[in-house]
C-alpha cells in the first residue's frame, strides 16, 4: 500500500469544504436580481386590455408590480420551516394564513396567493431562498424570515429587487441600526434590545441572582441578544463571569459546561436555538458543579415544541423568555380559536401573532398605495409601498398598537418570562401563561 | 521524514516546521498558564477528559470504517458517515416502541442488545448497497472516480432518509437503567459514558482480534496490501471487500447507538459532523491503519474536550470553545507536519519487497 | 489430454495487444519453459492462465475444462498455482500468515499441515523465521516465501515467473534444485526464466516468444542446439 501523503489529505479537505459548500448553498450561483414587474413591461393581462385614455399607471423609482384582473396579489414568505427550528416558521405560516384567511382570502378584491421558500435557519439557507423570490417577479412583498442569519444573508438581494420585508420574528439587534439596515426592511417582532433587558431584569431582581454565564452560537440573534443581556445585566449590577460560544451543529456541550463550572455562575442564559439549545439544557444537569442550584434561563428561539422534547425533563424549572401571550389584544382569544379550528392544534412557537400583523400591515399599505386601473389591474408602486408601511402609525393589531419607527421597527414590545413545567415536556407545548413580566 | 532529512531543506519545510514549533510553543505557554492559574480542580480536568475519551470512542469507532475501507481500497468512502446515521436513526423507531412497550425499562439489557443489533444490521446493509452499487462497478476506474461517486451517494443517502423520515430530529428515550453515576477517586462516570467506553473497546478489540487472528481478518490484511497476489492465494478479494464494508457498517451502527445514547438527538443530518471528525480522527492516526484509527479518535475527543480549555483559557482568550475545531484541525496540521503519515503512520514505510 | 493448453489467446492491457495468438501445451509432469527478451509477454501469458488478466480472444483450458473468464481465486482452487514476478509477499503478514495465506481456500487440515511441513523441508529458513514480517526478509527469503506459498495451494500445475531473480547463484543452484524436486514429485511446473541455459536445462520442452507470439518452440535439448536460442538468449555468438 502506499504510505499516505500530506498533500492527499489536503487534497481531500479541499473537496471535503467543497462538497459542504455545496450542500449548503445550491444557490451560490445567484441569479441577478430582477425587479419585479414594471409599468414598460406590463403583463400579457394588461397588454391585451387596452386602457381607455386618461388613465395614467403610477409610475415609482423602484418600479412597478402589475397585477392583472384576474391575477392573484401574490405574497411570498421566507421561513424556516424543515428541520428542528421548523417550528419557528411554520407557526409563522400560520398566522398570515389566519390572517388571509380573516380577509376572506382577497385583497382589494384580487385573490391573495401565498407561498414561499423555505430558509432552514441559516445564512446559506437565507441567502438561497432570497435569490430564489428575487427572481420571481409576481411576488408584491416577502414575510421573513424566521431568523436573523437568514435575512442578514439574503436581505440585500430583495431589498435591490425592490421587495418590502416585514419578518414577524427577526430580533437581533442589528437589523434595525440605521447603520446596517438595508431599505425596505421592516419587523413586527421586538428587538432584542428589549428582550435582552427584561432578561436581565428577570434574572436581577425576580431571581436574585448575581452572576451569570452566556452561551451563544455565533448566530446574529443568539450574540445579539446573549450581548443585550450581559450589557443589561452588568449595568444592573450583576457580574457575567464567562460568555462562551458554541457552533449550532456542536453536540458535546460537556466541556464548554465543565468550564462555565469553573466560574461558579447562579445563572446561565443561553439565547440559542432549537437543538444545541435541548442539549445544553440536558447536558447542564450531567456535569457536576452546576448540577441543580443552577438557573438555567433561555429565550424565544427555544419557544418551540420540539425544545421540550429535546430536553425532556431537564427543562422542567427552566425559564424562557419569550413575547408575552398576555398582553395580546383582545383579537387573539379568536385568533387561536381560529388556530385551532384550522390546525387542531395550539400555536406551536411564539410569532404567530407578530405573522398575523406582519400581514395585516403590509395589507393596510397595499390597500393604500394601489392603483387600480379601469379594467381591475393592479399597480402597485415599490418605493411606495414601502413608504406607506413605514408611515404605519398606532395600528391595531394582534400584538399590540404598532407603530413603524424610522429604523423600521414596528413591534409594540412585550416580553415575559415562562417557567417550563412538567405538562410542557409531557405534552410538548409551549407555556401559555407568562410567570413573571417586567413591572411586577 | 528521514528522506526529507537527508535532502537540503527547502525553504517551505523551514516555514512548515517554524510554523509547527511556533504553535507547539503556543500550546505549552497555554497549558502552563492555565494550570499556574489554577481555576481548575483535578475533578473537572477529570471530567474532561471522561468527556473526550467518551466522543473520542464513537469518533474512533466510525473512523475504523474510514480507514478500513481505505486500507483495502485505497479511497475514501465519503458516505460512511451516511452509514454511521442509518442505523441510530431507523433504531430510534425501535426504542421508541420498546420504550413504549415498558420493556426497556424492565429488561434494559435485551432491549439495548436488540437496538444495537438493529442498527448495525441496517447501516451494514446500506454499506454493503453501498459497496455493491456504487463502488463496484467502479472498481478499475482511476481513483477519483469513486471519491466523487462517494460524495454524491452520501447527499443522496441522505436526502433519502430526510425524505422517508422528515428533517424534525428525534429524541432517544431515556433508559432508567442507565442512570447513575460512578465515583473513582476524582473520576466521576455515569452508567451511560461506562457503557459507551466497555462498548467501544470491546468491539476495538474484537476488530483488532479479528483482523490479526482469523483466516478472514489475515485475508483482509492481505487484499490490503496486493490484491493481485490475494487473488493468486485463492482469496476471492470481491467478498473480502465486501466484508470490509460489512465491519466498517457494523461499527458505524454500534457507535450510532452510543451517539444516541449519549447525546439522545438524530437526525438524517446527525451524520456530517461524527463523520468528518472521524476521517480527520483517521487522518491523524494514519490511515489504513487499524490502531491508528482508535488512537486518532481517541486524541480527537480529548483534544476537542480538553483543549480549548487548557491552551487557551490561560491565555484568556474569551470563548475557547468556538475554536475547537479549529483547535482539532491545528493539531491535524501539526501533526502531519512532523509525521506525514499520520501518528501511527511511521509503521507502513517498511522495505518494499 | 494436456493439462494445461493454450489455443490462440490474445491479451490486452488496454489498447496495448501483449499477447498475438499465443497456443501451448503442457503435458501433465513436464517441465515447460517460457523464454524469451523483457518485454516478449511471459508474464502476461502467466497472468492469463492465472485469470488475472481474461484474454479477449482465444482460450485457456485446464486439463481440457475451459478455465478463461473464470475468476482468480476461482482457477486457484482449481489446481493452478502462481508464484508471481517480483515475489509479491505480504510484507506485513507474517511468514507463516503468508504461507497459510496460500492455503486459504482449502478446507482439507491434515493436508494443510503436511504441505506445510514440507515446505518447511524445502526451505528450512522459512520456518527459522516463520514469525518475522515478510518484508524484513532478504530477496532469496522472500523468494522462498513466495514459492513456499504458491507450493501451499497444492497446485497441479505450477507457473513460477523468474523464480531466480536477483539470487546469489548458490542459491539460484538451490532453487532449480528444488524445481526439479517438485516435479520429480508430480507437479507440473510452467517457467519462466531470464537464464534460459539454466530453465533448458531442467526442462522438458520449450517456447520461446518474441513480441506477444511464440517463434519456436522444441524438446528442451534442442532449443538449447538451436542457433536462434544460442545468439539471443544464451549470449553465445
Ligand atoms: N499493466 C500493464 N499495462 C500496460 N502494458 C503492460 C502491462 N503489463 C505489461 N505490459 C506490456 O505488455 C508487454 C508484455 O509484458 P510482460 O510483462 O508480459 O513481458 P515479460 O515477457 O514478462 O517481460 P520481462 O522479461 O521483462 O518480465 C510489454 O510490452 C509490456 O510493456
Ligand atoms: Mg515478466
Amino acid at each position: 500500500m502506499k504510505a499516505f501523503n500530506a498533500k492527499y489529505v489536503l487534497v481531500l479537505l479541499a473537496i471535503v469544504a467543497i462538497a459542504a459548500l455545496m450542500a449548503c448553498a445550491p444557490a451560490a450561483v445567484q441569479p441577478t436580481a430582477a425587479p419585479p414587474t414594471t409599468a414598460a413591461q406590463p403583463t400579457a393581462a394588461t397588454a391585451a386590455t387596452a386602457a381607455p385614455a386618461g388613465f395614467q399607471p403610477p409610475t415609482d423609482a423602484l418600479g412597478v408590480v402589475t397585477i392583472g384582473p384576474n391575477d392573484p396579489v401574490h405574497v411570498g414568505y421566507m421561513f424556516v420551516t424543515s428541520g428542528a427550528d421548523g417550528a419557528l416558521g411554520i407557526d409563522s405560516r400560520r398566522g398570515v394564513e389566519i390572517a388571509i384567511d380573516d380577509k376572506g382570502g382577497k385583497l382589494l378584491d384580487h385573490q391573495v396567493k401565498f407561498d414561499g421558500q423555505d430558509s432552514g435557519c441559516s445564512a446559506e439557507g437565507g441567502q438561497a431562498a432570497a435569490a430564489k423570490l428575487a427572481a420571481d417577479n409576481t411576488f408584491t412583498v416577502v414575510l421573513g424570515s424566521s431568523c436573523s442569519s437568514e435575512i442578514r444573508a439574503g436581505g440585500p438581494t430583495l431589498s435591490k429587487a425592490g421587495f418590502t420585508v416585514i419578518s414577524p420574528s427577526n430580533t437581533a439587534p442589528d437589523l434595525t441600526d440605521p447603520a446596517k439596515r438595508f431599505p425596505g426592511y421592516f419587523r413586527t417582532a421586538h428587538n432584542d434590545k428589549v428582550q435582552g433587558a427584561v432578561a436581565a431584569k428577570f434574572a436581577l431582581e425576580k431571581l436574585g441572582v448575581k452572576t451569570a454565564a452566556t452561551i451563544h452560537d455565533g448566530s446574529p440573534y443568539a450574540e445579539g441578544l446573549a450581548n443585550a443581556f450581559a450589557e443589561n445585566f452588568e449595568k444592573g449590577g450583576g457580574k457575567i463571569t464567562s460568555r462562551e460560544a458554541v457552533s449550532p451543529t456542536d453536540t458535546d456541550f460537556k466541556p464548554v459546561l465543565t468550564k462555565i463550572a469553573a466560574d461558579k455562575p447562579e445563572m446561565i442564559f443561553y439565547p440559542i436555538f432549537v437543538a444545541a439549545g435541548s442539549l445544553i439544557t440536558k447536558q447542564a444537569k450531567e456535569v457536576p458543579g452546576l448540577g441543580d442550584s443552577v438557573k438555567l434561563m433561555a429565550a424565544d428561539g427555544t419557544f418551540s415544541p420540539d425544545f421540550y422534547k429535546g430536553a425532556g425533563d431537564a427543562a422542567v424549572g427552566m425559564f424562557q423568555s419569550s413575547p408575552d401571550f398576555s398582553a395580546f389584544t383582545g383579537g387573539y382569544a379568536k385568533f387561536l380559536e381560529e388556530h385551532q379550528a384550522k390546525f387542531g392544534e395550539k400555536p406551536v412557537s411564539a410569532f404567530h401573532a407578530h405573522a398575523y400583523d406582519a400581514f395585516n400591515i403590509f395589507a393596510a399599505a397595499l390597500e393604500k398605495v394601489a392603483v387600480k386601473g379601469p379594467d381591475g389591474t393592479l399597480y402597485i408602486g415599490q418605493q411606495a409601498l414601502r413608504d406607506a408601511v413605514a408611515a404605519t402609525k398606532d395600528f391595531p393589531g394582534l400584538t399590540g398598537t404598532l407603530t413603524c419607527d424610522p429604523n423600521g421597527d414596528c413591534a409594540d414590545p412585550h416580553i415575559a418570562v415562562y417557567q417550563v413545567g412538567e405538562d410542557n415536556v409531557k405534552n410538548a407545548v409551549v407555556p401559555s401563561q407568562p410567570f413573571w413580566k417586567p413591572g411586577q | 521524514m528521514l528522506k526529507r532529512r537527508r535532502s537540503k531543506l527547502e525553504i517551505t519545510d523551514i516555514f512548515i516546521y517554524a510554523f509547527g514549533i511556533f504553535i507547539i510553543a503556543i500550546i505549552l505557554y497555554g497549558s502552563f498558564e492555565t494550570l499556574r492559574q489554577g481555576k481548575y480542580s483535578a475533578s473537572q480536568w477529570a471530567d474532561l477528559f471522561v468527556f473526550g475519551i467518551t466522543i473520542g470512542g464513537i469518533y474512533a469507532l466510525i473512523a475504523l470504517g474510514y480507514t478500513m475501507v481505505y486500507g483495502i481500497l485505497q479511497m475514501i468512502n465519503f458516505a460512511h458517515s451516511e452509514v454511521f446515521m442509518a442505523g441510530p436513526l431507523t433504531a430510534f423507531f425501535l426504542a421508541d416502541a420498546l420504550a413504549k412497550s415498558g420493556l426497556l425499562a424492565t429488561n434494559p439489557a435485551i432491549s439495548l442488545l436488540l437496538i444495537f443489533a438493529f442498527s448495525m444490521i441496517v447501516s451494514t446493509t446500506v454499506a454493503v448497497l453501498l459497496e455493491r452499487i456504487a463502488y463496484r462497478p467502479l472498481r478499475h476506474a482511476p481513483r477519483l472516480v469513486p471519491l466523487i461517486t462517494a460524495i454524491g451517494a452520501s447527499f443522496f443517502l441522505q436526502y433519502a432518509f430526510r425524505g422517508l423520515f422528515g428533517t424534525q430530529f428525534k429524541v432517544y428515550p431515556e433508559i432508567p437503567a442507565l442512570e447513575g453515576v460512578v465515583t473513582i477517586g476524582v473520576v466521576r462516570l455515569t452508567y451511560t459514558q461506562i457503557l459507551v467506553m466497555i462498548s467501544a473497546a470491546a468491539l476495538m478489540i474484537g476488530l483488532q482480534a479479528f483482523v490479526q487472528r482469523t483466516r478472514t481478518g489475515k485475508a483482509m490484511r492481505a487484499v490490503a496490501e496486493s490484491r493481485e497476489s490475494a487473488a493468486l492465494m485463492g482469496i476471492n478479494v470481491d467478498s473480502i471487500i465486501l466484508t470490509t464494508f460489512v465491519l466498517g457498517g457494523a461499527l458505524a451502527g454500534a457507535a450510532g447507538v452510543l451517539y444516541a445514547l449519549v447525546f439522545t438527538q438524530v437526525s438524517f443530518a446527525m451524520g456530517f459532523i461524527p463523520g468528518i471528525k472521524a476521517f480527520t480522527a483517521a487522518v491523524l492516526g494514519g490511515i489504513g491503519i487499524i490502531p491508528g484509527a482508535m488512537l486518532g479518535g481517541l486524541f480527537l475527543g480529548i483534544v476537542e474536550s480538553v483543549g480549548p480549555t487548557l491552551f487557551l483559557d490561560g491565555l484568556n482568550i474569551a470563548a475557547p470553545y468556538q475554536l475547537k475545531d479549529a483547535i482539532a484541525f491545528t493539531l491535524l496540521v501539526l501533526v502531519l507536519i512532523f509525521r506525514p503519515s499520520g501518528i501511527m503512520g511511521g509503521q507502513t514505510q517498511e522495505k518494499k519487497a | 489430454m494436456p493439462i494445461l493448453e493454450l489455443k490462440d489467446v490474445h491479451s490486452y492491457y488496454g489498447h496495448i495487444h501483449a499477447l498475438k495468438g499465443i497456443s501451448l501445451t503442457v503435458e501433465q509432469g513436464e517441465i515447460v519453459t517460457l523464454i524469451g527478451a523483457n518485454g516478449a509477454g511471459k508474464t502476461s501469458t502467466l497472468r492469463t492462465i492465472s485469470g488475472l488478466l481474461h484474454p479477449r480472444e482465444g482460450q485457456v483450458f485446464l486439463e481440457g475444462e475451459q478455465i478463461n473468464g473464470l475468476p482468480a481465486h476461482i482457477i486457484v482452487s482449481k489446481g493452478i498455482g502462481q508464484s508471481p514476478e517480483g515475489r509479491q509477499i505480504f510484507s506485513r503478514l507474517s511468514v507463516m500468515e503468508n504461507l497459510e495465506m496460500g492455503a486459504y481456500s482449502r478446507k482439507d487440515k491434515e493436508g494443510i499441515k503436511s504441505d506445510l511441513d514440507h515446505v518447511f523441508r524445502l526451505f528450512p529458513r522459512l520456518k527459522e523465521r516463520r514469525s518475522q514480517t515478510g518484508g524484513t526478509l532478504s530477496g532469496g527469503e522472500q523468494q522462498m516465501l513466495a514459492m513456499g506459498r504458491a507450493l501451499m495451494t497444492r497446485p497441479r500445475v505450477l507457473l513460477l515467473d523468474e523464480p531466480s531473480m536477483g539470487l546469489a547463484p548458490v542459491l539460484v543452484e538451490t532453487i532449480f534444485e528444488i524445481i526439479r524436486d517438485l516435479n520429480k514429485e508430480g507437479v507440473t511446473i510452467l517457467l519462466v526464466e531470464q537464464n534460459a541455459a539454466k530453465a533448458l536445462s531442467i526442462a522438458n520442452r520449450g517456447y520461446v516468444m518474441e513480441t506477444g507470439r511464440i517463434v519456436l518452440s522444441d524438446e528442451a535439448s534442442k532449443l538449447q542446439e538451436s542457433e536462434l536460442v544460442r545468439k539471443a538468449y544464451l549470449g553465445e555468438d
